[in-house]
């Protein structure tokens, strides 16, 4: 076992300060000289054709620089299929959609032209429902796809499948078999920092976008397509990413806006903002897709897993983002959350005219695992055996290969189920009529990375002052999560040198080497091998050269220190013998022999090496690039193979409710979470992590759901829209970690962002079952569905 | 969101000139329901005229009974040193408005003013026989709070009226009230409310006051409920009854908040949650 200086070790945020003082700067807070607003026209039905739009009122207000439509600009498309458009020209599909924008010198003046466009439609049939949109002779949202060919259905044409094993056989030899179907809804990301971008032109066309993104590389090749379609093709996007009031999946595609205010810049000469209000964000940004899982799973007498069938239907909304990939995260749990040899997978997404969806936390992981989740309880009960009992017998081990091809390398799920049993002390349950009940699900979720992309790597660049500071160059987001912290403890750990000394520069693609986003849980994995590879370079360099410098520099510290100290007798030791690079050790800013005397003066400040190294003819500075990509494979989701991650993350998480069976509320009394992270980096901010990814795990259990009736958002505020509050957190959480100290991951770490959410809300439905005896079916888990469950469970018992 | 102009009198009298003068202008206390439907653009007024620095609005003054000016914020109510032992179920009510931001800004008269079903104040008012001062620079009158609430939104105010303040009784030692909110958070919108305050002789109910908030159109008295209990000893059969006839007494709507169906049966858990609690029988 190593002994780490940093890692494991709690340290403070190096973006905390700045934040609880108020100065960080956040997009709302940056403003650039000459800086004009932006507003955009949205749709006024969610299917229609547009007929006539009237711009000459708005030109005509004073202060308006600027109006755009799709028929004043070039066209330019976006989105994981490239079915959307900046601005819509024929044909709206969803109440967000963009039809005009505007620039003016103030954003009142911005809304108010934005209220004197007028708009001619002709109303089409709507789709709210993905069974509606699939009912023959439907309406089609596309008439056409991207390559112009004729579309016939509202299928989104992307793929996801998987089978394996012999399902007819697994069914046979099931004694116990449980069917269910499962919903979750849509709901929101609610970042506090809503989204925004500032866009500057400058004199030779190159473009700056200060964006609100998790994936400023990604979205520079986005806006370098657009200048193309601009007719600027060869100039450059630079992508600048301000301080990030939260992510959650909401910046993992770029958005209609960020182009928008890229066409306004470009039409005005001027720097144009557009930041959403809060109510913009609710109606106008995508959220997590609503879901419908049907799944069925069977056992043999032993209560061992003989097959899993599961069909997925998602509502994909009108366009599609990079959200419409949800299918390939929960292939994962499908295929390889405990031992299962014979599974069945497909996941339809279809077009409908409700918002478009996009990435949230967990990526269709939280989705699946609800279904999965609950279900696997129907079946230990169905099979007599205790919902303990019956995951431990299948629990995934160590050093295993799933259906899918995932190779696990290192897995505590066992002894996160042990864990949380301990800790809700299960075996000793509540009597009936109590109404209390204790409930567990486990998750298995991407910890290395996650390819599904054709690069899934993270560059990084060191490069060391004079001073001994050393300047990090990291392509990675910090949006809240805690990246700069644990990328600051890796680089002091593996370089040798002190937290403080370590300074994590801003995200840019000016500066930064690529790296393709932080998402996926992947953002520590990626950035603390990245700076575990640089620094080894740097230490390879440093102890190189040493092998020259050292001794010249502490022969000066010998003669300094004999002047003040004539009688001083330096050891017997021949310091130019020693100074071989793989003697020499570098901690906390000092390079020293190994195993050599250990007097003050052999050791010397990695400072005054870097100086002398520096200054002289032919000098040389210490500036490192690495690119680190990790080992994992793109998948093929078509047939639903490929070992997307480098190694996997575990978890259980335990609930104990007590259900209030008149008002049918649920008070959560208490809930533990064991999470196997391979290694804690940072306690603090893995806490962090786990608390607020249990918040919003409860949020999803409890509250959460955008609503839409026809299509348009019934819920745009927090009034309307709840999440939790330090009220609903009023129980005691108690997380453990598992430190399984993986092969692949820097110091061992995991990556830990989703998975605390993802098992959170089938655990407490699990416990109200054990409370109370009723099965809930979709979430949110409401008061009003669990008295309508139990109504309708006395009248079965009656 | 429209343009409006903004005044400040310093007195009632300034107040009512301005809006002589501008008919269609809003009066504005707290401001956090007005300007909340001025940014949705569902109210645009050519201008508001506040209320926040006329003093004698701004006063609690206990003298027997109380009379609290309509500017009172929600958290000068919850702060004030003998509000809470004279009257703690108006206190129990104004810490379950809003949130501590808004507790600070919003004020009673406002809130009673906004009309919403959902009004947290009205309900302890409402139990509590409060009256309300309404004047014009002409006229002054005293109603009963139970009058002043017309329909969502509209209140028993004339176009010129203020609200100035309310005004209540000494409550009876015998006495004992409580309020009960259920929302889907505990920072909500109440999906069903209920204040209820009863005067016990012995086993006997001499009087019961009960009033349900976001299940009608406007915040309720159940007088049928009331009528039910005063003069009979309470058993647990007539808590029953009284529960049912509350149930069917509220006009509840579904919302995104609650279906209607859900209210009704939350206003019934209250009731029995609330006589009981009154009664000494349990723990709300």
């Amino acid at each position: 076992m190593t002994n780490f200086h940093y890692i494991g070790k709690e340290a403070s945020r190096p973006d905390g300060p700045d934040k609880a003082a108020g100065k960080a700067v956040y997009i709302q807070d940056l403003q650039r000289p000459g800086m004009l607003y932006g507003k955009i026209k949205f749709s006024d039905f969610p299917h229609a054709r547009i007929k006539h739009i009237d711009t000459s009122k708005a030109e005509r207000l004073t202060g308006v620089r600027a109006v755009i439509t799709a028929t004043n600009t070039p066209e330019i498309r976006l989105g994981f299929l490239r079915d959307n458009f900046a601005l819509k020209k024929d044909k709206v599909r969803q109440y967000r959609d963009e039809i005009a924008a505007v620039a003016a010198i103030d954003p009142e003046i911005a809304e108010e032209a934005i209220e004197l466009i007028k708009v001619e439609y002709e109303p089409l049939p709507g789709l709210f429902s993905p069974h509606e949109a699939m009912k023959e002779g439907a309406p089609l949202v596309h008439e056409r796809d991207p390559q112009g060919n004729s579309r016939t259905d509202n299928l989104v044409p992307l793929q996801f499948h998987h089978e394996s094993g012999d399902l007819e056989a697994g069914k046979r030899a099931a004694k116990h078999v449980v069917e269910g179907t499962f919903t979750t809804p849509m709901v929101q990301q609610c970042c506090m920092g809503t989204a925004g971008c500032i866009a500057e032109f400058d004199m030779n066309s190159n473009l700056t976008v200060w964006a609100k993104t998790q994936i400023p590389f990604l979205a520079q090749r986005d806006f370098n397509r657009a200048l193309s379609d601009m007719g600027l093709a060869g100039k450059n996007a630079r992508v600048i990413v301000p301080t990030l009031g939260g992510g959650f999946g909401s910046g993992l595609d770029t958005h209609c806006y960020e182009y928008i205010a890229i066409l306004l810049a470009f039409r005005t000469g001027y720097p144009v903002k557009i930041v959403y209000t809060r109510a913009e964000e609710f109606a106008n940004l995508s959220p997590r897709q609503s879901s419908t899982t049907k799944i069925i799973q069977g056992c043999d007498q032993n209560g061992k897993l003989t097959f899993r069938h599961v069909e997925v239907l998602q509502d994909n909304g009108a366009y599609t983002s990079w959200g419409a990939t949800y299918p390939s995260v929960m292939m994962m749990p499908a295929t390889s959350l405990y031992r299962i040899s014979n599974v069945y997978f497909n996941a339809q997404l279809v077009y409908t005219n409700n918002t478009y969806c996009q990435a949230m936390r967990g990526y269709g992981n939280p989705e699946f695992t609800w279904a999965l989740e609950s279900n696997l309880d129907e079946l230990a009960e169905e099979a007599g055996i205790d919902p303990f009992d019956f995951r431990m017998l299948n629990s995934n081990k160590p050093n295993e290969t799933t259906p899918m091809g995932l190779k696990i390398s290192t897995c505590g799920l066992k002894e996160c189920l042990e864990t949380v049993a301990q800790k809700l002390n299960w075996k000793k349950r509540y009597k009936k009529g109590k109404h209390r009940g204790k409930g567990l699900a486990s998750l298995i979720h991407v910890g290395g990375g996650a390819r599904i992309y054709r690069s899934d790597a993270s560059g990084l660049i060191l490069k060391l002052d004079d001073f001994g500071n050393v300047n990090v160059y990291h392509g990675g987001v910090e949006m809240g999560q805690g990246l700069h912290s644990v990328l600051t403890m890796a680089v002091a750990e593996a370089l040798g040198v002190s937290s403080k000394r370590v300074l994590i520069n801003p995200t840019d693609t000016g500066t930064c080497p690529w790296d393709v986003g932080t998402h996926a849980s992947r953002g520590a994995f990626m950035a603390c091998n990245a700076a575990i590879l640089a620094a080894n370079k740097l230490r390879d360099k440093i102890f190189g050269l040493a092998e020259v410098f050292y001794p010249q520099e502490v022969e000066k510290n010998l003669k300094k220190l004999k002047k003040k100290n004539p009688n001083y007798k330096p050891p017997d030791f021949d310091v130019i013998k020693a100074a071989r690079r793989e003697n020499f050790e570098l901690q906390d800013g000092f390079i020293f022999i190994k195993d050599g005397p250990q007097e003050s003066w052999l050791r010397l400040e990695l400072a005054r090496l870097l100086r002398a190294i520096h200054f002289r003819n032919q000098g040389q500075m210490f500036t490192t690039e690495v690119f680190y990509d990790p080992p994992n494979e793109l998948p093929d989701f078509k047939k639903g193979f490929g070992n997307i991650s480098a190694t996997y993350a575990f978890g259980t998480q335990g609930a104990e409710v007590e259900v209030d069976t008149e008002t049918g509320e649920v008070k959560i009394l208490k809930m533990v979470a064991a999470h196997d992270v391979g290694k804690v980096l940072n306690p603090q901010a893995l806490k962090g992590q786990m608390y607020g990814a249990i918040a919003q795990g409860i949020g999803y259990a409890f509250y959460e759901e955008l609503l839409s009736k026809q299509g348009k958002i019934l819920n745009p505020n927090f009034r309307d829209y709840k999440i939790p509050r330090v009220y609903e957190m009023n129980f005691p959480i108690e997380l453990e970690f598992i430190e399984s100290n993986d092969k692949f991951g820097p110091f061992g770490a995991k990556g830990v962002a989703e998975p605390g959410l993802v098992p959170t809300a089938p655990a407490i439905a699990n416990a109200i079952y054990d409370a109370i005896g009723v099965r809930i079916h979709d979430l949110p888990i409401t008061p009003d569905k669990v008295l309508a469950a139990l109504k309708k469970l006395k009248q079965t018992k009656d | 969101m429209k343009r409006f102009n903004y005044y400040k009198p310093r007195s009632l009298d300034e107040a009512w000139e301005l809006k002589e003068k501008i008919p269609d202008a809003l009066f504005i206390a707290g401001g956090t329901d007005i300007l909340v439907g001025i940014k949705n653009g569902e109210l645009y007024p050519p201008a508001l005229i506040s209320l926040r620095s006329i003093p004698e609005l701004n006063s609690i003054k206990i003298n027997g009974g109380a009379h609290i000016g309509a500017l009172t914020t929600i958290s000068d109510l919850i702060h004030h040193p003998a509000l809470y032992n004279i009257y703690p179920v108006l206190v129990e009510a104004a810490k379950r408005l809003g949130s501590v931001q808004i507790r600070n800004v919003a004020t009673i008269g406002g809130n009673l003013c906004n009309c919403s079903p959902c009004a947290d104040m009205a309900l302890p008012l409402l139990v509590l026989d409060a009256k309300v001062r309404l004047q014009t620079a002409k006229k002054n009158r005293e109603i009963p709070i139970d009058e002043f609430f017309k329909g969502p939104g509209e209140t028993n105010l004339t176009p010129n009226e203020i609200l100035t303040g309310i005004v209540l009784e000494s409550p009876r030692k015998s006495a004992k009230a409580i309020f009960l909110k259920k929302g889907r958070v505990r920072m909500d919108l109440a999906i069903a409310s209920l204040a209820a305050l009863m005067e016990m002789e012995g086993e006997k109910c001499q009087k019961a006051r009960l009033a349900a908030g976001s299940v009608a159109p406007v915040p309720l008295r159940l007088f049928k409920v009331e009528a039910q209990l005063e003069g009979t000893t309470i058993t647990d059969k007539l808590v029953a009854e009284a529960q049912q006839l509350a149930a069917e007494s509220v006009a509840p709507i579904t919302d995104i908040r609650a279906t209607k169906e859900y209210r009704r049966q939350i206003v019934s858990v209250l009731v029995k949650r609330a006589l009981k609690n009154i009664l000494g029988w349990s723990q709300a």
